[in-house]
């Protein structure tokens, strides 16, 4: 591209005004000489309209194939853009520049590419330059826009009535129209770093748990053990429950004065609370997950735990990992996605409910039946007769009618 | 620990950081400027979501002239006058204005000259946006300011030749200095803010009373008043702290010593929650 605009800026012959590729938009009163300016009479463009002054005579430029199929490029480029302005036909174009003369009015849209349009005369409509400049002399006026796209415009004591635009930085499509085949990588990748994120920040949560929670994440491992479903179905029961608490809370908050205020610091300490609570049952089915799969070597208890514990985290959250690798292939990524939420929810699920009925791991569950000690149960027993005793039968009102 | 459980935790912790998408942008700019034709009051709106802002007057014979910077692929630039209306809308599309969590190198800019000749009602409506607004020179017959989370300075060196009847910022979580705004010649002052700081000097030149109605939620605001002027003071606070330094109380509210002698008056009416209130009437 560069290329073809350097090649472009050789072929062009410089036209008579010379005019520069200023950084920005400028008036008569900035860009012309003194001289110019006594020449114009006037220092602000928009005031005072200013006598016309001759049309130079421009001879036709002469623009070789290269020079004309990077032009090409940029006009195709230009009607692409999504700041363009209409374009008459190509053929209409005036390759190398162009010159409104004095005195004369022209229909736009008027167009140039490669070479400066001055505007002398009138243009009724937008006067554009396509990798070059729109320059309006004294006298010249554009009813329309002047727009020019990787060049300036400049006012040279001439009007515009519509808008100067300059376009720079780049002409065409925007990338994200363009790049749609890049997108699904960039999407699967950001997906798989998202995930593989997630995996390591649940690993180090579950370290720290490990490290200074531990009897508490025990205490929860305990409860999951000794009964999952009683926990899954408890976990059920706290999710269906979270709204209307977190409700009664603002409701019991809000009915005293003073509580309204703490209303903000409640609804954080709740929410910090639940997902404190999912975590902590989630590592726990993560390290239960983790010991049935792979069997703790004999070791140290914590290491035994910690390895536990990764190996649960890797093998739930690396169903995320998959999904989220499938990602360019969207029928595969959804439900591979679908299964990685089934069984996250179930686990997660099953940890809240070990987690609430071991009120986060402080409670452990009562050991099922303890084996069962010999005992003398004569002693406390009430002396009977061996025959028994006849116990008395009390009357009631059918047994009274049938008697009768 | 063993060494699979470490070179597990390298090989994810490789894979998150390698993993980070690549970010398409496309740098563009535009330049847009209209030359003035009259001297017709205007109302002029600005979108701006990220980036940096930067507004003044400008002596050339221009109505508006727009210098922007934006990424493409995030936004589209949004320049409309309305001859009829005699409405401006400059900045970019609001759709545009979001976040998306990159962590550009780069960063947006719009710089904003507007005309010194026209009177204009200028609404501008920040998101992210550290802004420098340079309002000398302007005719300013209506300021509003909404702001997301911004560091902002606002500033009237001189005098706003056209009396303006309201000066209105509202802010989300932002940095606010206000200099001089007494030179804004309006006659009633409003900041809101969420979270933030707040500063407001009303130096300049004072050419009548002025009501000033402050409310932060939470932050410092600061008002700085010269030693010349009256000041009442009318605080509703939760939770937060009163600076009165120099005011004295009466008929609830507090007041300066100057008072009833002062030539011209500043009523503050400042509501605050978990802040202080602070002011200065030190003459600067």
């Amino acid at each position: 591209m560069r290329l073809a605009i350097l090649a472009l800026i050789l072929a062009v012959p410089r036209s008579p005004q010379k005019a520069q590729q200023p950084a920005s938009l400028q008036t008569a009163s900035q860009r012309t000489s003194p001289a110019e300016s006594a020449k114009t009479g006037n220092s602000t463009a928009a005031s005072v309209s200013p006598a016309a002054v001759e049309a130079p005579e421009e001879p036709p430029v002469q623009l070789d194939k290269a020079a004309r199929d990077s032009i090409h490029e940029l006009i195709t480029r230009f009607r692409r853009d999504p700041q363009r302005v209409p374009l008459p036909s190509d053929n209409q174009i005036a390759m190398g520049g162009k010159t409104v003369a004095a005195g004369t009015q022209v229909n736009g849209p008027v167009a140039a590419a490669g070479g400066p349009l001055h505007v002398y005369g009138t243009v009724n409509g937008d006067a554009i330059a396509i990798g070059s400049d729109v320059i309006v002399h004294a006298g010249g006026r554009v009813t329309g826009n002047a727009v020019s796209a990787l060049g300036s415009v400049t006012l040279v004591g001439g009007t515009v009535q519509g808008e100067m635009r300059q376009l720079g930085g780049g002409l065409g499509d925007v990338p994200r129209n363009a790049a749609t085949p890049e997108s699904r990588i960039g999407a699967t990748r950001h997906a798989v770093a998202l995930s593989s994120s997630w995996l390591l920040i649940l690993i180090l949560i579950g370290i720290g748990v490990l490290v200074f929670a531990n009897s508490y994440l025990e205490g929860v491992v305990e409860s999951l053990e000794g009964r999952f479903g009683r926990s899954f179905w408890a976990g059920i029961a706290a999710q269906l429950a979270l709204a209307p608490a977190l409700a009664l809370l603002i409701v019991a908050l809000a009915v005293t004065v003073l509580g309204i205020l703490l209303i903000p610091f409640a609804i954080v300490a709740f929410v910090l609370a639940v997902v404190g609570l999912i975590t902590l049952g989630f590592l726990a089915v993560a390290r239960i997950t983790g010991e049935s799969v792979a069997p703790g070597r004999r070791g140290h208890a914590h290491g035994v735990a910690l390895r536990a514990i990764v190996v649960g985290v890797v093998l739930y959250m690396g169903l995320w990992v998959l999904a989220s690798a499938f990602t360019w292939a969207p029928m595969v990524g959804t439900v591979l996605r679908g299964i990685a939420v089934a069984i996250t929810w179930v686990a997660a699920t099953a940890g809240l409910g070990a987690a609430v009925l071991s009120r986060g791991g402080t409670r452990r569950p009562a050991p099922p039946f303890a084996t069962a000690v010999p005992v003398n149960d004569v002693p406390w027993q009430t002396p009977t007769p061996v025959t028994g005793v006849v116990a008395a039968r009390r009357p009631t009102p059918a047994s009274s009618q049938r008697e009768r | 620990m063993g060494r699979g459980v470490t070179l597990l935790l390298g090989c994810v912790a490789a894979g998150a950081v390698r993993a980070t998408p690549l970010v398409a942008q496309s740098w563009r700019s535009l330049d847009v400027a209209r030359q003035l034709s009259d001297s017709a009051p205007t109302t002029v709106e600005v979108v701006y979501g990220t980036g940096m802002f930067g507004l003044r007057g400008t002596a050339n014979p221009l109505l508006y002239h727009m210098r922007l910077r934006y990424d493409a692929s995030r936004t589209q630039p949004r320049h409309a006058f309305d001859l009829a209306t005699r409405k401006l809308h400059v900045g970019v599309e609001k759709s545009g204005v979001r976040f998306t969590g990159r962590n550009d190198n780069e960063s947006g800019q719009l710089q904003l000259e507007l005309s010194r000749v026209v009177p204009l009602d200028l609404s501008l409506d920040l998101g992210a946006v550290e802004a420098d607004l340079d309002l000398t020179g302007l005719r300013l017959s209506r300021l509003h300011i909404e702001s997301g989370a911004s560091d902002g300075k606002l500033r009237f060196d001189s005098l706003n030749r056209t009396p303006m009847s309201v000066l209105q910022v509202s802010l989300g979580a932002a940095s606010f200095r206000g200099e001089r705004l007494a030179n804004a010649n309006a006659r009633d002052i409003r900041v809101d803010a969420g979270v933030g700081n707040v500063e407001l000097d009303l130096g300049g030149q004072w050419t009548q009373d002025i009501d000033l109605r402050v409310e932060v939620t939470l932050g410092l605001v600061t008002i700085h008043v010269p030693s010349d002027i009256g000041v009442r003071v009318s605080v509703e606070k939760t939770l937060a702290s009163f600076a009165h330094e120099g005011l004295v109380q009466r008929d609830g509210a507090w007041v300066s010593t100057n008072w009833e002698s002062a030539p011209h008056k500043l009523r503050i009416s400042a509501e605050t929650v978990f802040g202080k209130l602070t002011i200065d009437k030190t003459g600067r």
